[in-house]
């Protein structure tokens, strides 16, 4: 099924991503004392960006000169599954969300290959890590959508978000409450904000994210920080849906409602990054598996309810 | 109100979880009062009539034993026998925590078995009690450190007194004080037992006491 | 003052005599206290045996408590062994308290510690409420837990640590096992208390839930089954019992075993009446009865310590009387005599091993040699003890182990009595073969008996050693009376 009209979630995600970035930096500038940049400073960044010409090792291939555009379109494809408050989302099928991961897995698969394709081991060692992590990060994904599809027993995403009212809070609050909170771990990951990875620091120590993209210059980079910035919108929408349930009666003020919590949630994610520090590589891992068993705990519960 | 019940179960099961994935001894006796104070609350929301001066009083007294007394003699018994963290396992910190959910999954499929105890409060009362079990005799089987092995024991006491809340409509209450009188003994015995170990075998690991075989 | 305030006044004097055990200030006179307290305990107790015997059962508390015949067996056999260690106790400790290593403190403490273990004990047997039964179980899991190691010693820590572990989990076990049983009387609608009551569930056994009942009682025998020693819950008897002082050693081989045994048989009659046969309770006692043996007859020929092989011949022991009861009638009447025989004899022979100790300063049995040469009278009684546990002819174990054979027969189970047999054999061989490397042969270094004695530990083993013999050729016929009585409650 496709819903034209849904084509305002699509717009509205690609006008208010850079955004949310914005209001991140800001909150933690803030919150250190400083003043920081204004909110709307990535917009300037990306215009400034897609101005300027790549420049291309001799050692990389088209797949370097590809790998920002596939990742950039694979998280573009994924927006089309995302519904926007009271508005569908533009595809929508069973088993939908099977595809979104897959997506993503996709763009990440190039961004890795690309990122292996400079030769430079710097990068490498990145993209291992990455690897590493997306390994954890995927598996709780899964985990929480097959609970959420148990819990709602239908298989699309949108209709996930659809049917998740107050009524199905209140009754399996528990589970849902595990849900979020594994699902926030993922967002933590997945947009490697602090504790796992710092998107500020250039310090091979602490880079996971970061080194990949490294050797990337111009519009590639600019498509590629694009892209990282819709991601974030994706998994905080995602998140939002299930926290935050939907009233079909409020109509359109849903859209103010989804568009007041991703406010929120950056600046939660800010003051995260504010306090917390980033943890050593040995335990994120560790963290990981605890997340894990987290979305474990709440798929054997909503197997045991039935 | 059943929905508390739901909630104090799934916050003994998370707390199931991380006693078996921690290995600093003080923060899992920490773990073991909280697991304690909360399953005090159960007689008093299970109050079949009425919040009574007798099922008041009886939360109390588990409140304090288990929540505060039990994890002081631990501590007391931390302190004189100066241990801090336990040695690496047999299994490994990370590897009990996959395998704790593994046992939680059997518990509920065991509990899916008999479905036709028509006393069970909530459907999570019975896996509950055999995973908090469980995970006590795991913890006992497992590490190497004495006062880890008496934290164990007391898990497994908990997941009894759930196990006895998952069948039974009201125990009577000589028993119940004279099974918490036993843990108490059970718990003072042990602590002054990992004392005198302590003093002996200048080391708290039970993997030291070995020379008894065959 | 009816029979019934007896039990209660019999627990009431137990515990009393742990406060005046605080008072005293002497180790020496302490440890007289202990036999003559236990002696007054002895007499309460005898008045209680006779009344049950005469009148029938008795209840008291409010219902709490029930004495009937099967239970004031177990009470006289527990004064017996009681009153025989506390005797010896006073003698035993003397070179500990002349080096000053069991002084006032340890002394109080021993003193306390023996008279909560009888208390416990006879709680267990006396109680009505299976809730009860159990805090006295786990009470004496606790209480006996320092009695192993009065004082610091690396081994016998070591000993106690794997005895609190391991029976504290075992005892958990079988508290699931109560509540399980008591759950499966749901269909009586009791009220609470009367839900753990062990009259009222066997008054009303057909009602019980089989499902439930089978289950609860698997929980039972497993978790009461480590504290007898039943294998493969058995690891913590040879530490214990051999590391613990002498006296203790023998109040647990001699009677601590028989009473988890008990709790065990109490839930064997309510599990035959609420599944209305008994093939699932007598084929789990007869399974952990063969192993025990099997288990014991593996591991006795290659032991190293005098008190360890004792403590595999408990578990062996044990193994007989459960697989008795799992025989059916003629069985059970069998595991009763066999109990009082194996009590006696077990804690002889303790004694006399633990004299021997004292006097080679060691247990281990590639020194001790020449023992009857160096002390006739205890390394003769060392001999003839052995001799009795293994079952030889004059001595009355070899009756007991003769009628389970012959229980054996009559019900057909060969398969059971083909590996019995092979069990005690190998036991046979093997306990023969230290004992005698032990009493004869040269002593290496010549040794002194350094302490005389006394008149009464002379009397209490030949007396013993003759009943064990008298009862061996001839069954007097009050005391078959009794047995038959006490095996009635059986079926």
């Amino acid at each position: 099924m496709i819903h034209w009209y849904s084509i305002f979630s699509l717009v509205s995600a690609m006008i208010c991503a850079p955004f949310l970035k914005g209001v991140i930096a800001r909150t933690k500038a803030i919150l250190s004392g400083r003043m920081g940049a204004s909110v709307f400073q990535p917009y300037f960044d990306l215009w400034r960006i897609f101005q300027k010409k790549s420049v291309y090792s001799k050692t990389t291939s088209w797949i370097f000169k590809t790998g920002p555009v596939i990742y950039f379109v694979t998280i573009l494809i994924a927006l089309f599954f995302l519904p926007l408050g009271n508005l569908p989302a533009i595809l929508q099928f069973q088993g939908d969300f099977i595809v979104l991961i897959y997506l993503l897995g996709l763009g990440r698969f190039f961004m890795v290959i690309a990122a292996l394709d400079t030769g430079s081991s710097f990068e490498g060692m990145g993209a291992s890590r990455e690897v590493f992590f997306a390994f954890f990060a995927e598996i709780i994904l899964f985990l929480c959508f097959i609970t959420l599809s148990l819990l709602t027993k239908v298989l699309s995403l949108a209709e996930i978000h659809f049917i998740l009212s107050d009524g199905l809070w209140l009754n399996t609050g528990v589970v849902l409450f595990l849900v979020v909170v594994a699902l926030f771990v993922v967002f933590l990951i997945e947009n490697s904000r602090i504790p796992f990875d710092d998107p500020n620091t250039h310090l091979e120590l602490t880079m996971i994210h970061e080194v990949m993209i490294l050797d990337h210059s111009g519009p590639e980079l600019g498509l590629i920080l694009y892209a990282s910035q819709l991601k974030v919108w994706i998994f905080g929408l995602i998140l939002l849906g299930i926290a935050v349930p939907f009233d079909p009666q409020v109509g359109v003020f849903n859209v103010v409602v989804v568009m007041a919590g991703m406010i929120l949630l950056s600046l939660i994610v800010g003051v995260i990054e504010s306090v917390t520090a980033r943890l050593k590589l040995f335990k994120i891992s560790q963290f990981l598996i605890g997340a894990m068993t987290i979305s474990m705990l709440a798929l054997i519960l909503a197997l045991g309810g039935r | 109100m059943v929905h508390l019940l739901e909630v104090i179960f799934v916050l003994v099961m998370l707390n199931n979880q991380m006693l078996l994935s921690s290995s600093r001894l003080v923060y899992c006796i920490k773990l073991v009062a909280f697991q304690g104070v909360i399953l005090s609350l159960i007689p008093i929301i299970l109050a079949h009539q009425g919040i009574t001066l007798h099922v008041l009083c009886f939360a109390t007294i588990v409140f304090v034993l288990k929540g505060i007394i039990f994890p002081k003699l631990l501590l007391r018994a931390l302190r004189v026998a100066d241990v801090k963290r336990e040695v690496e396992p047999i299994i490994g910190f990370t590897s009990s925590a996959l395998l704790g959910i593994l046992i939680l999954g059997l518990s509920f499929w065991i509990s899916s078995k008999y479905t036709n105890i028509e006393t069970a409060i909530n459907f999570l009362t019975l896996p509950t009690a055999l995973y908090t079990i469980l995970v006590g005799l795991f913890l006992i089987i497992c590490r190497k450190k004495a006062l880890m092995q008496v934290v164990g024991y007391l898990v497994l006491e908990n997941g009894i007194y759930i196990f006895g809340v998952a069948l039974l409509k009201e125990i009577p209450l000589l028993i119940e004080i004279g099974v918490l009188l036993d843990i108490f003994v059970a718990i003072f015995v042990m602590g002054i037992a990992t004392y005198h170990i302590s003093q002996e075998f200048e080391t708290t690991d039970v993997d030291q006491l070995n020379t008894l075989r065959g | 003052m009816g029979y019934e305030d007896l039990l209660v006044v019999m627990l009431f004097v137990t515990f009393s005599f742990v406060l005046v055990c605080q008072i005293i200030r002497n180790e020496k006179h302490i440890l007289s206290f202990l036999w003559i307290g236990v002696m007054i305990v002895c007499i309460l107790a005898a008045l209680v045996v006779f009344a049950v015997l005469k009148e029938g059962p008795l209840f008291s508390c409010g219902q709490r408590l029930y004495v009937d015949a099967f239970s004031v067996y177990h009470l006289a056999i527990l004064m017996i062994v009681f009153l025989m260690s506390s005797i010896y106790a006073n003698n035993y400790f003397q070179e500990e308290i002349d080096s000053g290593i069991f002084n006032i403190k340890v002394a109080r403490r021993f003193g306390t510690l023996w008279f909560v273990s009888l208390a416990a004990m006879m709680l267990v047997l006396i109680s009505n409420d299976l809730g009860i039964m159990w805090v006295g179980m786990e009470t004496t899991t606790l209480v006996t837990a320092f009695l192993i190691c009065p004082y610091r010693k690396k081994k016998a820590l070591e000993a106690m640590w794997k005895y609190l572990i391991v029976c504290s989990v075992g005892i958990a076990l079988a508290f699931m096992g109560t509540i399980i049983i008591a759950a499966s009387a749901h269909k009586l609608f009791s009220s609470s208390t009367d839900m753990f009551l062990w009259t009222h569930l066997h008054r009303f056994g057909y009602l019980l839930n089989p499902g439930l009942v089978k289950l609860g009682f698997l929980f039972i025998i497993v978790g009461y089954g480590t504290k007898v020693g039943l294998a493969p819950m058995h690891t913590w008897l040879p530490d214990a019992h051999s590391q613990a002082p002498t006296p203790v050693s023998a109040v647990f081989s001699g009677f601590m075993l028989n009473t988890a045994l008990y709790c065990i048989l109490r839930y064997v009659l309510l599990v035959d009446t609420a599944l209305g046969s008994t093939t699932f309770t007598h084929g789990l006692l007869i399974f952990f009865g063969l192993a025990s043996i099997l288990i014991a007859a593996s591991f006795i020929p290659y032991q190293h310590d005098l008190k360890r092989v004792l403590a595999y011949s408990s578990v062996e022991h044990l193994g007989i009387i459960t697989l008795g009861f799992g025989l059916g009638a003629l069985g059970a009447v069998a595991a009763l005599f066999h109990m009082f025989n194996h009590s006696v004899c077990k804690t002889l022979t303790f004694f006399c091993a633990g004299r021997i100790g004292r006097i080679y300063k060691t247990f281990d049995m590639n020194t001790i040699r020449g023992a009857i040469h160096v002390s006739p009278l205890w390394g003769a009684g060392l001999l003839a003890c052995a001799l009795a546990l293994i079952g030889v002819v004059p001595f009355a174990l070899f009756m007991s182990e003769l009628l389970v054979v012959r229980a054996a027969i009559s019900s057909g189970a060969w398969i059971p009595l083909g590996l019995f047999l092979a069990g005690i054999t190998i036991v046979f061989a093997g306990v023969l073969h230290h004992v005698t490397e032990l009493v004869w042969g040269n002593p290496q270094v010549q040794l002194e008996n350094l302490y005389r004695t006394s008149f009464i530990e002379k009397g209490m083993i030949i007396v013993s050693l003759g009943v064990l013999i008298i009862l061996g050729l001839w069954m007097p016929m009050s005391f078959k009376v009794v047995l038959e009585h006490a095996a009635q409650f059986m079926n």
